[in-house]
C-alpha cells in the first residue's frame, strides 16, 4: 500500500465508525426516548399502552393507598387531568401528598391505569421537577419555592 | 478605621509583589530555550530497553533508532542556532504602562468591587461570641432555648416559653409546632391550645379553618369563660357566614368582659360590624390573629404588614380560585386599605366563580353591599 | 472584622487575575522578559488571596458566624463539624470557591514548578490561567457572592440538606474539582501553544503529568460520586446515568483520550494538533459541566441553587472559552507542523482507536445529555433520554475498545504485528474464557452475555498481566533475571498495566452486578425472613434513635447463611429536624466483595414495614477497579522520566547498568 492508501484506508475506517456510532445512537433514540406528559394532555395526546413515558404532575391528597405488600396506588394531577398510578416498590422518602412528582412508565393495555416502574419526587423544600414545574406555570398554576399548592 | 488600614496594606502589598518584577533588572532569560533534544534522548533510551525485552524486532528497532536520531540531530541543530542567533535585546524600558496598569487596576477593581457589596462596619458574629454575651440579640436568645430544647425536647416548660416568641417574632410555623410539642408534653391547656388555634389562623392567613376551630372548640371544653376561645369561635362563625350566631357570640363577649378588658374595642368592633351590616373596621377580623403583634407596630409597619398579607392571598387565589372564605377576606381587606378599584376587580374574578345565584355568589354580593362595593351585574 | 477583609481579599483575587491575564501576553508579543516574569507573582499572589479568603469562609462555618448570609443558609450550629468544614463547598456559592482555589492553586503550581519551562510558553500559559480565574472570580463577585452579610444576624442557620451531611461531601466535590480544573492546565498549554503557533515535543512532555494528574483525581471523584449516591440515596444504584453524572463522566472519556493521544505525541511527534484539539475539548467539557450542574438548566441533586443571572453568566463563559478556544484552534492550527505517519496496525494505530471510540462514545453521551435541552428550547418538547439510551449506545461502543486494551501495549510503535500480539493474548484469551466457564459451573444461571462479559474482564486481567511478563522477559530468560528486569521497568509500563488492569476489575463489577443483581421488596413484620444471595435476613424489629440534628428509626436485620450467623445489619429512615426532611440510611453488609443493601420504606398500619433487600455480588469491584486505575495514574506520573522537566543523568547509568548486567 502506498502512503496515500494507507491514509485513506485510517480516514475511511475512522468515518465508516463514526457512521456506525451515529446509526447507533438514532436507532437507540428511536427506542427508549420517554416523552413527558403531564395529566392534562393525556385527553387528547392518545398515548398507546406499552409506551414509555414521563407523567409528571402532584400528588392528589387523600388518594395514596397502599396495597398488598409493596404496591402503592395513588393519582397524579395537574388539576385539570387526574391519572391513577400503581407503582410496586418503595416511594422515595420525599413523596407526600400535594407534592410534585415524576412517575416513569406505561399505561397497562385496555386500562387507563399508569403502570409506574420508577417514580421521583422532589429532593428538598424548594425543589421541584423542573419539568412538572413548567408545565404546571403553563397551567396557570404557580409555585414558588415553599409556596406549592396545599 | 483599622480595617481600612489593612486594606490599604494588603493591596499595597500584592501590588508590590506584582510591580517587583518589572522593577527588578536583568533577570535570566532562557526565551528560546527548547527542551526537544532532552525528550529524544530519552526516547532513544526507550527504545534500547524494549529492544532487550524483545518487544521490538531488530530491524524496526533500527528504523526507529535512525528517525530519532535524525530528529535530534535536527533539534539539536535548531537550539543552536536559535541561541546564538536570536537572543532578544532585553530592553530595559521600564514598563511605564505596565505599572501604571497595576497600580491603578488592583485599588480600583478592589474598591469599586468591595463598595458596592461590601459592609466594613460589620464585626464578624461568631455564634459562641453571641451566645456567651447575647445582650438583648432576640435571635440568639431563641436559638439558646432552641439548642436547650434539642437536648431536651421533654421540657415542657421550655416550649410554652418559646411558642409566644416565635409567634411575635413572625416565625408562626415554629410557634404551631412549640405549642403542638408543649401539648405533647405537658397535656392539652386552654392557653396552649388557643395558642396554638391563633397560629393555625396565622399560618392560613387569618382565616379560622376546620383544624383551627377544633382546637379552638376543645379548648373551650377545657374552660367554657376564656374570652380569647369565645372571640375566635365567634370569628369562625362571622367568616362562615352565620351573621345572626355570630353577632349574638360576640354580643355575649362583650357583656361578659370586664369594662376595662383589652379585647373589648375589638370585640365591639365586631358587634357593631355585624349589626349593622357594615364593614368591620381596620385591622379587620382576618388579621385578628395577629393583632397582638401587630398593636406594637407603627402605623406604618401595621400597613405594610397588612398589604404583604393581601399579597399572597392574592397569589394563593389565583392558585385556588375556588376559595371562597378567601374571596371574602381579600375583598373585604381590600376595602380596609382603602383600595376600592381592586376590591371591585376581586368582586367580579369572584363572581366569575361564583354565580351570583348560588349560596356563596349570594354572600360575596352581600359582602359587597356591606362594604358599598357596587360591580355591574351585582346591582339586584 | 476578619469576614470583610476575607471579601476584599476575593475581590484582590480579580484584581490580580485581571493583570495575569494581560502583563504576561503583553510580554510575549514585545519579547520582554520583565512583563513575562509578572507572570508567576500574580499567580502565586493571587493563590494565597484566594486561600486566605477560602480560609475565612471556612472560619465562618467553623464558628457559626450566621451574620454571613451564606453560612446562614447553609450551616447549622448543631451540625457536626465535619459537616461545618464540608457544608463550605456543600452550597452554590461555596462550591464556586471551591473551584476558584483549585484554579489559583494549579496555576501557582506551574508558577513555582514550571522553573524549567520555556519562559514564553509559561507566560503563555499563566496568562490563560488567568483568564479563566478572572472569569471566575468575576462570575463570583457578581452572581454568587459568599461574603455577603445579614445584619441582624438570625439566631440559627437553615442547615444543610441532609443528602448532603455525609462524609462523601467532604471527599467527593475535592476530588472531582482537582479533576476537573486540572484539565484547564492542559487547556492552558494548548492555547498558549496556539499562541505561539509551535508544538515541540517537550510540550507534550509537559502536558501529559497534568493530563495524569487530572484524571487520577477525576476517576477518583467519579468513582467516590458514584460510591455515595450508591449508599447514601438508597436507591441502590450506584450509576443513574443522571445528567450530572454525565457531565463529569464526558471529561473523563476526554480526558482519557488525552492521555493516550499525549502518548503517541511524546513518543512519535504524530497527533500533535489532535492532542492540542482534544485538550481544549476536555476542559471545554469541564466547563459545560460546570454550566449544566451549576446553571439550573438541570434538576438534580446536585443543583444548589437556581437563578437565571447564574445561567447566562456561566454561559456567557462558556461561550467566549470554548468559542474563543476553538476560533484560535481553526485559525492557528494550519500553522502547526503535522506529525509523522505510521501504519494502522501499530502502537500508534492501537491509541487512535482508542481516542476515536473514547471520542465518539463522550460524544455519545453528550448527545443523549444535551437532546433532551436543545429539543425543548426549539420545540418546547419534553422528553427524557434515559439509562436504556446510554446503556445500549455506550455499551456497545465499549465493547470494541475493551477487546482492544491488552492488544495496544503489545503493539510496537510505527509498525506493529497484530497476529504476533495475538498469539501472545493467547493465553490471556483462554484465562478469560476458562475463569468465565468456572463462573458458570459454580454459580449458574443469568443470560449467556454475561458470561461473555466476565470473560472479557478476565481476557483484560490476564493481558496486564501478560505485558508486564513479556516485557520481563518471562520464559526467555531465568526467573531472577526476568524478576530484576519486571523491577527494572520504567514506572509508565507498570502505570500502564495497573490502570487496564483496574479497568477489567471494574468491568467484572459491573458485569456481575448487572447480571446477577437480585432484589426483593417485601412487606416484614418483627420475625420475618427474606433469602437473598444465600443469606437469611430476619427483621428483629424497630429501635427509635437520634443524633445531632435529626431523630432515627432504625430497623435491625440478622443475617444468617445456611442457620449460620453471619452479620447484622441497622438501616433506618432519618428525620432531619431544620430542614423537616426525611432521608433513608441504607443498610450495608459487605462480604468480600459482595453487598447485602437493606434499605426500608414505609411503615404499614399493622407494624410491619416495607423493606427493599439487593443483593450485589461483587459490587465492590467496581470501584475497587477505578481505585486500581488511579493508582496506575499515580505510578504513571511517579515515573522520573515524565516529571516536569527532571534531569535525566543518575538514573540514565543506572538503567543502562541494569540493562547490561540483563545481558
Amino acid at each position: 500500500m502506498t502512503r496515500k492508501q494507507k491514509r485513506l484506508a485510517v480516514i475511511g475506517g475512522g468515518v465508516g465508525f463514526l457512521v456506525a456510532a451515529v446509526l447507533l445512537v438514532m436507532f437507540a433514540f428511536s427506542q427508549s426516548i420517554a416523552y413527558f406528559y403531564v395529566p392534562g394532555d393525556l385527553a387528547t395526546a392518545n398515548v398507546p399502552p406499552g409506551t414509555r413515558i414521563r407523567l409528571g404532575g402532584l400528588v392528589e391528597t387523600g388518594t395514596v393507598k397502599r396495597g398488598e405488600g409493596s404496591t402503592v396506588t395513588f393519582a397524579v394531577t395537574d388539576t385539570i387531568g387526574t391519572v391513577p398510578v400503581t407503582y410496586t416498590g418503595i416511594l422515595p422518602d420525599l413523596f407526600r401528598e400535594g407534592q410534585g412528582v415524576v412517575a416513569e412508565g406505561s399505561f397497562a393495555s385496555g386500562s387507563s391505569v399508569f403502570v409506574a416502574d420508577t417514580v421521583l419526587a422532589k429532593h428538598d423544600e424548594t425543589y421541584m421537577p423542573k419539568d412538572v414545574a413548567d408545565r404546571l406555570k403553563a397551567q396557570g398554576v404557580t409555585l414558588s419555592g415553599k409556596e406549592t399548592i396545599r | 478605621m483599622f480595617f481600612w488600614i489593612l486594606v490599604a496594606v494588603l493591596t499595597a502589598a500584592v501590588a508590590a509583589v506584582l510591580l517587583l518584577p518589572l522593577l527588578r533588572a536583568g533577570g535570566r532569560s532562557n526565551v528560546d530555550d527548547t527542551n526537544d533534544a532532552e525528550v529524544y534522548r530519552d526516547q532513544l533510551e526507550e527504545l534500547m530497553r524494549d529492544e532487550a525485552a524483545g518487544l521490538i524486532g531488530k530491524a524496526e528497532a533500527e528504523l526507529a533508532r535512525a528517525e530519532i536520531a535524525r530528529r535530534l540531530i535536527a533539534a539539536t541543530a535548531r537550539e543552536g542556532a536559535s541561541r546564538s542567533g536570536q537572543h532578544p535585546a532585553t530592553t530595559r524600558r521600564r514598563n511605564l504602562l505596565a505599572q501604571a496598569l497595576i497600580i491603578v487596576v488592583m485599588p480600583a477593581v478592589g474598591l469599586c468591587l468591595y463598595l458596592s457589596a461590601g459592609h466594613p462596619e460589620l464585626p464578624a458574629q461568631p455564634l459562641a461570641a453571641r451566645l456567651a454575651n447575647p445582650g438583648n440579640d432576640v435571635n440568639i436568645l431563641i436559638a439558646k432555648a432552641e439548642a436547650h430544647l434539642a437536648e431536651n425536647p421533654d421540657d415542657g416548660a421550655g416550649w410554652d416559653i418559646l411558642a409566644p416568641i416565635y409567634y411575635r417574632n413572625g416565625r408562626i410555623e415554629d410557634s404551631a409546632n412549640a405549642y403542638r410539642e408543649g401539648i405533647r408534653v405537658l397535656g392539652p391547656s386552654a392557653a396552649r391550645l388557643d395558642g396554638y388555634a391563633e397560629a393555625l389562623i396565622a399560618l392560613s392567613g387569618g382565616i379560622v379553618t376546620k383544624d383551627a376551630r377544633e382546637v379552638l372548640q376543645q379548648s373551650q371544653a377545657l374552660d367554657a369563660g376564656n374570652p380569647r376561645t369565645r372571640f375566635y369561635l365567634a370569628l369562625a362563625l362571622e367568616q362562615e357566614g352565620r351573621r345572626d350566631e355570630a353577632l349574638a357570640a360576640f354580643e355575649a363577649l362583650a357583656k361578659d368582659s370586664p369594662a376595662d378588658a383589652p379585647w373589648l374595642p375589638l370585640v365591639k368592633r365586631h358587634v357593631a360590624g355585624l349589626s349593622r351590616g357594615e364593614q368591620a373596621k381596620p385591622p379587620g377580623n382576618p388579621d385578628a390573629g395577629q393583632v397582638a403583634a401587630a398593636d406594637e407596630m407603627t402605623p406604618d409597619d401595621r400597613r405594610q404588614m397588612i398589604a404583604g398579607m393581601v399579597e399572597s392571598l392574592a397569589d394563593r387565589l389565583k392558585e385556588d380560585p375556588h376559595n371562597f372564605e378567601g374571596w371574602m377576606r381579600i375583598i373585604r381587606s381590600y376595602a380596609v386599605l382603602d383600595q376600592r378599584q381592586a376590591a371591585e376587580d376581586a368582586l367580579r374574578t369572584a363572581l366569575k366563580n361564583f354565580p351570583p345565584q348560588s349560596e356563596n355568589g349570594r354572600q360575596l354580593l352581600a359582602l359587597a353591599d356591606e362594604l358599598a362595593i357596587k360591580v355591574e351585574g351585582s346591582g339586584q | 472584622m476578619i469576614i470583610e477583609i476575607g471579601h476584599y481579599a476575593l475581590i484582590l483575587v480579580l484584581a490580580t487575575s485581571i493583570v495575569q491575564s494581560l502583563l504576561p501576553l503583553a510580554g510575549t508579543l514585545r519579547n520582554d522578559p520583565a512583563l513575562m516574569a509578572v507572570a508567576p507573582a500574580a499567580a502565586t499572589a493571587g493563590f494565597l488571596l484566594t486561600l486566605f479568603s477560602f480560609s475565612v469562609l471556612t472560619f465562618a462555618y467553623v464558628t457559626s458566624d450566621f451574620s454571613v448570609r451564606n453560612v446562614w443558609e447553609n450551616s447549622h450550629s448543631l451540625k457536626p463539624m465535619i459537616y461545618k468544614v464540608s457544608g463550605v463547598w456543600g452550597n452554590h456559592e461555596g462550591s464556586m470557591m471551591l473551584w476558584l482555589l483549585i484554579l489559583a492553586f494549579f496555576s501557582a503550581l506551574v508558577a513555582t514548578f514550571g522553573g524549567n519551562l520555556p519562559d514564553r510558553l509559561k507566560a503563555n500559559v499563566l496568562a490563560v490561567q488567568g483568564w479563566i480565574t478572572a472569569a471566575f472570580a468575576l462570575f463570583i463577585l457578581l452572581t454568587s457572592n459568599p461574603f455577603l452579610r445579614l445584619d441582624p444576624a438570625p439566631g440559627e442557620g437553615k442547615d444543610l440538606n441532609p443528602i448532603l451531611q455525609d462524609v462523601g461531601l467532604a471527599i467527593h466535590p475535592p476530588l472531582l474539582y482537582l479533576g476537573y480544573v486540572g484539565f484547564s492546565v492542559c487547556f492552558s498549554f494548548a492555547i498558549a501553544a496556539l499562541i505561539d503557533g509551535r508544538i515541540d515535543a517537550a510540550w507534550a512532555r509537559w502536558v501529559r503529568p497534568w493530563a495524569l494528574m487530572a484524571w487520577s483525581f477525576l476517576t477518583a471523584g467519579i468513582a467516590m460520586g458514584s460510591y455515595w449516591a450508591y449508599y447514601e440515596l438508597g436507591w441502590g444504584g450506584w450509576w443513574f446515568w443522571d445528567p450530572v453524572e454525565n457531565a463529569s463522566f464526558m471529561p473523563w472519556l476526554a480526558g482519557t483520550a488525552l492521555l493516550h493521544s499525549a502518548l503517541v505525541m511524546e513518543k512519535r511527534e504524530a497527533l500533535k494538533i489532535w492532542t492540542v484539539l482534544l485538550a481544549i475539548l476536555t476542559f471545554s467539557l469541564s466547563l459545560l459541566g460546570t454550566f449544566l450542574v451549576r446553571s439550573g438548566v438541570l434538576t438534580s441533586v446536585h443543583a444548589f441553587a437556581t437563578d437565571p443571572t447564574r445561567g447566562v453568566f456561566i454561559l456567557a463563559i462558556l461561550i467566549v472559552f470554548i468559542g474563543g478556544a476553538l476560533s484560535l484552534f481553526a485559525f492557528r492550527a494550519p500553522a502547526l507542523k503535522a506529525g509523522g505517519l505510521f501504519a494502522p496496525i501499530s502502537r500508534e494505530g492501537a491509541l487512535v482507536f482508542n481516542n476515536l471510540i473514547l471520542t465518539t462514545a463522550a460524544a455519545t453521551v453528550l448527545t443523549g445529555t444535551l437532546y433532551p435541552l436543545v429539543l425543548e428550547s426549539l420545540t418546547g418538547e419534553k422528553i427524557s433520554v434515559g439509562a436504556p439510551f446510554f446503556n445500549l449506545t455506550f455499551g456497545l461502543l465499549m465493547v470494541p475498545l475493551l477487546l482492544a486494551v491488552p492488544f495496544g501495549p503489545l503493539l510496537a510503535w510505527k509498525r506493529g504485528d497484530v497476529l504476533a500480539a495475538g498469539q501472545r493474548l493467547f493465553a490471556a484469551v483462554g484465562v478469560g474464557l476458562a475463569l468465565a466457564a468456572i463462573v458458570q459451573w459454580m454459580h449458574g444461571g443469568g443470560p449467556v452475555l454475561s458470561y461473555f462479559g466476565l470473560a472479557l474482564g478476565f481476557y483484560m486481567l490476564a493481558g496486564s498481566v501478560t505485558d508486564l511478563a513479556l516485557r520481563a522477559g518471562v520464559g526467555k530468560v531465568s526467573a531472577g533475571i526476568a524478576r530484576k528486569r519486571l523491577f527494572g521497568l520504567p514506572g509508565s509500563a507498570f502505570g500502564t498495566a495497573l490502570a487496564h488492569f483496574g479497568l477489567g476489575v471494574t468491568v467484572i463489577g459491573i458485569v456481575a452486578v448487572s447480571a446477577f443483581e437480585t432484589e426483593h421488596v417485601v412487606e416484614m413484620k418483627p420475625g420475618a425472613t427474606v433469602t437473598a444471595g444465600g443469606y437469611t435476613l430476619t427483621f428483629d424489629g424497630m429501635r427509635q434513635g437520634r443524633g445531632a440534628n435529626y431523630t432515627e428509626e432504625s430497623g435491625h436485620f440478622s443475617i444468617s447463611r445456611a442457620g449460620v450467623k453471619a452479620g447484622e445489619v441497622w438501616s433506618s429512615k432519618r428525620f432531619y429536624t431544620a430542614r423537616r426532611m426525611p432521608t433513608t440510611e441504607a443498610g450495608i453488609r459487605t462480604f468480600g466483595f459482595s453487598q447485602l443493601y437493606v434499605s426500608l420504606g414505609d411503615q404499614m398500619g399493622d407494624g410491619g414495614i416495607v423493606v427493599r433487600v439487593w443483593w450485589k455480588p461483587m459490587i465492590l469491584c467496581i470501584w475497587f477497579g477505578t481505585l486500581i486505575m488511579m493508582a496506575g495514574g499515580a505510578v504513571s506520573l511517579f515515573d522520573r522520566r515524565l516529571r516536569i522537566g527532571a534531569p535525566q543523568g543518575a538514573r540514565t547509568t543506572k538503567a543502562a547498568a541494569r540493562l547490561e548486567a540483563a545481558e
